[in-house]
């Protein structure tokens, strides 16, 4: 792993997580013809010209670099749904949209590989740096708010697999250090904390979507 | 025993604590204000706490809460906890706190630490990862070891995601390959 000189080697590199998103499956549509291909992780194609054929990602942008194949973008891809979900993102302050898993590394590797099979892609890139950057601050904005001492965990949906690896160190020892200092045997009347802090999750109620998995 | 091989946890023993001592200690050169070898019944010397840990385990001598978290401090966190300079009384101030607390019976340590910790990160390190450079500088210097840590790990994980994003070569040359060959004669 790259991070092994760390002290956490727990934590995954962006070229590690994009390679991990190299195994999505997309579609292609090949130039020639070959024989179906098998193998260890699945048996893929025959492939025929101008016939749609569903390959990971790794294998279309091998095949994309020797020129035999045409990426075709994935459907969340078209400027039309990424404005609405771009709209969407702005207008609810707390829910994330559905978006998939891997969206980020996914585009960018598009951007690199099949520049030209994609309509308007500079407006499609602007759209998709516009969605991270304010499903971003929804993250930072929620990291602020999650301080009840007594949750172990933090529960957010729908954020990719990126935005999750940019926060994870840092949420990780946020919450070991809340724990730490949050503990029973560190605070000898937690009936006391805990009054002052019931009060605060009354004002709360909306925040359906994150909660602490396991109250202490 | 899992902090034992912290090298955080092992310098965050080594802060110093008075401690008053109830038994007269033969041999010891612990006081340097004494001439002699011994340390007197009563006697007040600065200690640092694994030494003062083990005294207190063995009753020899009683501990009293450090400056670091005395009226005052706690006065100025309770006022506004981003502001206050820990990294000058205590960089291992949570840590040391979790220790003292409860060796020296001091009640309401536990949740003071935590509402200070709270406090802190709500300012301070939830922008932890965005903040730029100039903002960054004047609040790092404020911030405890253990809070350092939190904003580094943020930063770093922040600056290799955008290093990631600007793409490149994906491929590194090795160090070696740039070097050129002299002919051998």
């Amino acid at each position: 792993m790259a991070g092994q000189s760390d002290p956490h080697p727990s934590h995954f590199s962006a070229q590690e997580v994009e390679f991990m998103a190299e195994d999505e499956i997309i579609e292609i549509v090949p130039n020639m013809k070959m024989e179906p291909l098998n193998l260890i992780c699945g048996d893929y194609g025959p492939f025929f010209p101008q016939m749609v054929t569903q390959v990971p990602i790794w294998l279309a942008i091998a095949l994309k670099k020797r020129g035999k194949c045409a990426i075709r973008p994935p459907s969340w891809m078209s400027i039309e749904s990424l404005t609405r979900i771009l709209e969407s993102e702005r207008e609810s302050q707390e829910a994330f949209q559905v978006l998939p898993f891997h969206y980020v590394e996914i585009s960018r590797l598009l951007f690199d590989h099949a520049r030209d099979d994609i309509s308007d892609i500079y407006m499609v890139r602007s759209l998709i740096e516009d969605i991270r950057d304010v499903r971003f601050h929804k993250v930072e904005t929620s990291l602020e708010s999650f301080e009840d001492a007594r949750s172990s965990a933090v529960r957010i949906n729908n954020l990719s697999a990126m935005e999750v690896n940019i926060v994870r160190p840092f949420v990780g020892r946020a919450l070991q250090a809340f724990y730490k200092h949050g503990s029973p045997d560190l605070i000898p009347n937690p009936e006391r904390v805990s009054n002052s802090i019931s009060n605060r999750w009354q004002q709360a109620p909306d925040q359906g979507q994150r909660r602490p998995l396991r109250k202490r | 025993m899992a902090n034992y091989y912290d090298i955080d946890d092992i310098l965050a023993e080594e802060e110093l604590v008075s401690v008053v001592f109830q038994k007269a200690v033969n041999g010891v050169g612990i006081d340097p204000s004494s001439e002699t070898d011994s340390v007197e019944p009563g006697s007040k010397v600065e200690l640092p706490f694994w030494l003062a840990h083990e005294l207190h385990l063995r009753q020899i001598a009683t501990m009293k809460l450090p400056p670091c978290f005395n009226q005052k401090t706690r006065l100025e966190l309770g006022a506004d906890a981003a502001c206050v300079d820990l990294r000058s009384r205590c960089p291992y101030f949570y840590e040391f706190g979790c220790k003292i607390a409860p060796l020296v019976g001091d009640r309401d340590m536990g949740s003071f630490l935590l509402s200070a910790f709270k406090n802190r990160y709500q300012e301070v390190l939830a922008k932890a990862h965005t903040a730029a450079f100039a903002a960054a500088s004047k609040s790092l210097t404020v911030l405890t070891k253990e809070e350092t840590n939190l904003y580094e790990a943020a930063q770093s994980s922040m600056a290799a995601f955008k290093k990631w994003r600007i793409g490149g070569p994906r491929f590194q040359k090795a160090a070696v390959l740039g070097r050129k060959r002299k002919p051998t004669e």
